[in-house]
């Protein structure tokens, strides 16, 4: 076809004063976007201009906050617990995050293979994938909070509400990666006679491997850093109550700085080995 | 001559409003090459599965082997799948498994659950996996990933992964429809000679006329979700191409014959 025979063909849209063509024709979702965007700008520019300062200096405690942090990160030490403590205490958190993880992936696979519309039935993929909205939807400390009503404060509350919402997490992350399977491979098992079991381990498993080991590690992440949290917010134990002593209970900034070392460290090591890990495995 | 296949008066209704197949009748002997022509909708898919009830049928029967499909329980359904091998136009390997890990799935029908799950492939079932390899010269390719192999490769993985299973029967959904014209040939050849050295009947959608009349013993075309002829390929004429893929499709088909001759 030829430049002239497509100008008859169709209508070409212009942009209506520079009489530029458009590549993209307007449509209801672009309106709405930009709308939103706009509104956004607007929200953003107006709160930044009528923040309320009332008898804080701004700049004061800008210097201030810039002296606290400098105290922390250029002079860390310990005072109320050694170096190996200290390290007792990471590890625990990071126990933690990956017990729930575990528990959350194990409960992840077989609700997500169960939430898979291409594995399951339509009836029993929305029942399952409507509860885990509804529980991904309740924030993680407030799912730890509700369980402390029956288990008390500790850890055995941080542990069932985390593996609750990691689970939740999970399984979507989980059935979205089995969804992305080829219907065709799934098709030739079924019709070679593999049974539905077969077939998840011998094909599904293996075809989305990769992305179950990213969002779980992924996961694994959230978790550590809730576990941090969980330490200070509900008495599970672990460096994330140390914190909270030395910031709460003795006003130590230098001692909030050597766990805050702590934490990254271990931090950046989990990325190393994610990151190992995944390399391994989509290498074969 | 004994008949394999029988397919009696079978319709195939997906929802409320299509009709993909209207009381198709037709039958297939013990080692014979059929062809199954027809424009795109016309039912040739569909066909194909509702053979391995893949899809099952709204209406009619279907006995294979004489058994009655319609009257299956699951069980005997998956005892049906084994004897039926399935090649499909997109190869539908697991890609990231090796070459001989994807041929021995053929086998997992015959397996029990736990045994298929963890891949314990008898020691015979192995040599037959690469047997059937070497057959179709892929040997040097058998511990390599699929998604390292051309689609000439995968297609021939997918036939070995079908032959495998020791199949009476062989769907091929237009197995060559992906391939270029020397992929195509090498496919076809190798499925007319095994339909032939070990008498497995073959049932192809093909797209492509000219192949089709010259490597089958039958053509079966299909328009509309009917059956609008059925007889050797010396029987086709001008007017019956015509039939099935409408009046267009004449010139169409006199080009593409040149064309993509093999
Ligand atoms: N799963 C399905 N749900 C609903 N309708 C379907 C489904 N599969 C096929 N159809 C319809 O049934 C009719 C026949 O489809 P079929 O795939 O069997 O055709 P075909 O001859 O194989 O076509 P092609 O040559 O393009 O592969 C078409 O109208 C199609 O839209
Ligand atoms: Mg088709």
């Amino acid at each position: 076809m030829d430049a002239k025979s497509i100008q008859q063909s169709s209508t070409i849209l212009r942009h209506s004063k520079s009489n530029r063509i458009k590549i993209k024709p307007f449509s209801k979702s672009t309106f709405v976007l930009r709308i939103t965007l706009a509104i956004m700008a607007i929200l953003t520019v107006l709160s930044f201009a009528t923040i309320n300062f009332q008898t804080i200096d701004f700049w004061a405690g800008l210097v201030d906050t810039v002296t606290n942090f400098q105290t922390m990160f250029t002079t860390p030490q310990l005072n109320h617990f050694s170096f190996w403590e200290g390290f007792y205490a990471v590890l625990i958190t990071m126990g933690l995050a990956f017990l729930t993880t575990l528990f959350g992936a194990a409960l992840g696979l077989l609700f997500g293979l169960l939430s898979a519309e291409n594995l399951s039935n339509k009836r029993v993929s929305n029942v399952i994938k409507g509860s885990v909205a509804f529980i991904r939807a309740v924030p993680t400390v407030l799912w730890v909070l509700i369980f402390a009503v029956a288990a008390g404060l500790g850890s055995v509350a941080a542990v069932i509400g985390m593996t609750f919402h990691s689970a939740g997490y999970l399984i979507k992350a989980y059935s979205e990666s089995f969804e992305e399977l080829d219907e065709g491979v799934i098709e030739a098992l079924r019709a070679s006679g593999a049974s539905w079991w077969q077939i998840v381990v011998q094909a599904v498993i293996p075809s989305s491997l990769s992305y179950l080991v990213s969002w779980t590690f992924m996961r694994f992440e959230i978790n550590f850093s809730v576990a941090v949290a969980m330490g200070a917010a509900a008495g599970a134990g672990g460096i994330g109550y140390n914190m909270f002593m030395a910031s709460s209970f003795y006003f130590d900034l230098n001692e909030i700085g050597a766990i805050t070392y702590y934490i990254l460290t271990f931090a950046v090591l989990l990325e190393v080995i994610a990151i190992r890990f995944k390399t391994n495995i989509s290498g074969h | 001559m004994t008949t394999l296949l029988n397919v009696q008066h079978v319709s195939k209704q997906y929802g409320h409003d299509t009709l993909a197949l209207s009381d198709v009748s037709f039958s297939v002997n013990e080692g014979e090459f059929v062809s199954v022509i027809g424009p795109s909708g016309a039912g040739k898919s569909t066909l194909l599965r509702c053979i391995n009830q893949m899809v099952d049928t709204t209406d009619g029967e279907i006995h294979f082997d004489n058994a009655i499909l319609q009257q299956m329980n699951k069980r005997e359904l998956r005892g049906l799948r084994t004897n039926i091998g399935m090649i499909f136009q997109h190869y539908n390997l697991v890609e990231r498994l090796t070459v001989i890990e994807n041929v021995l799935h053929g086998r997992l029908g015959y397996k029990s659950t736990v045994a298929g799950m963890l891949g314990l492939y008898k020691e015979e079932e192995k040599e037959r996996g690469i047997e059937l390899l070497e057959m179709l010269g892929l040997r040097e390719q058998i511990y390599k990933r699929c998604d390292q192999l051309s689609g000439g490769q995968k297609q021939r993985v997918g036939i070995a992964r079908a032959l495998i299973q020791e199949p009476k029967m062989l769907l091929c959904d237009e197995p060559i429809a992906s391939l270029d014209p020397n992929a195509s040939k090498r496919i076809m050849d190798h499925l007319k000679s095994i339909s032939r050295s070990m008498g497995i009947t073959a049932l192809v959608n093909l797209h492509q006329v000219d192949v089709a009349l010259s490597y089958s013993d039958r053509i079966i075309g299909v328009s509309g979700g009917k059956i609008v002829f059925d007889g050797s390929p010396k029987e086709v004429t001008q007017e019956i191409i015509q039939s099935i893929y409408g009046s267009e499709a004449n010139d169409l088909m006199v080009k593409l014959g040149g064309q993509n001759a093999i």
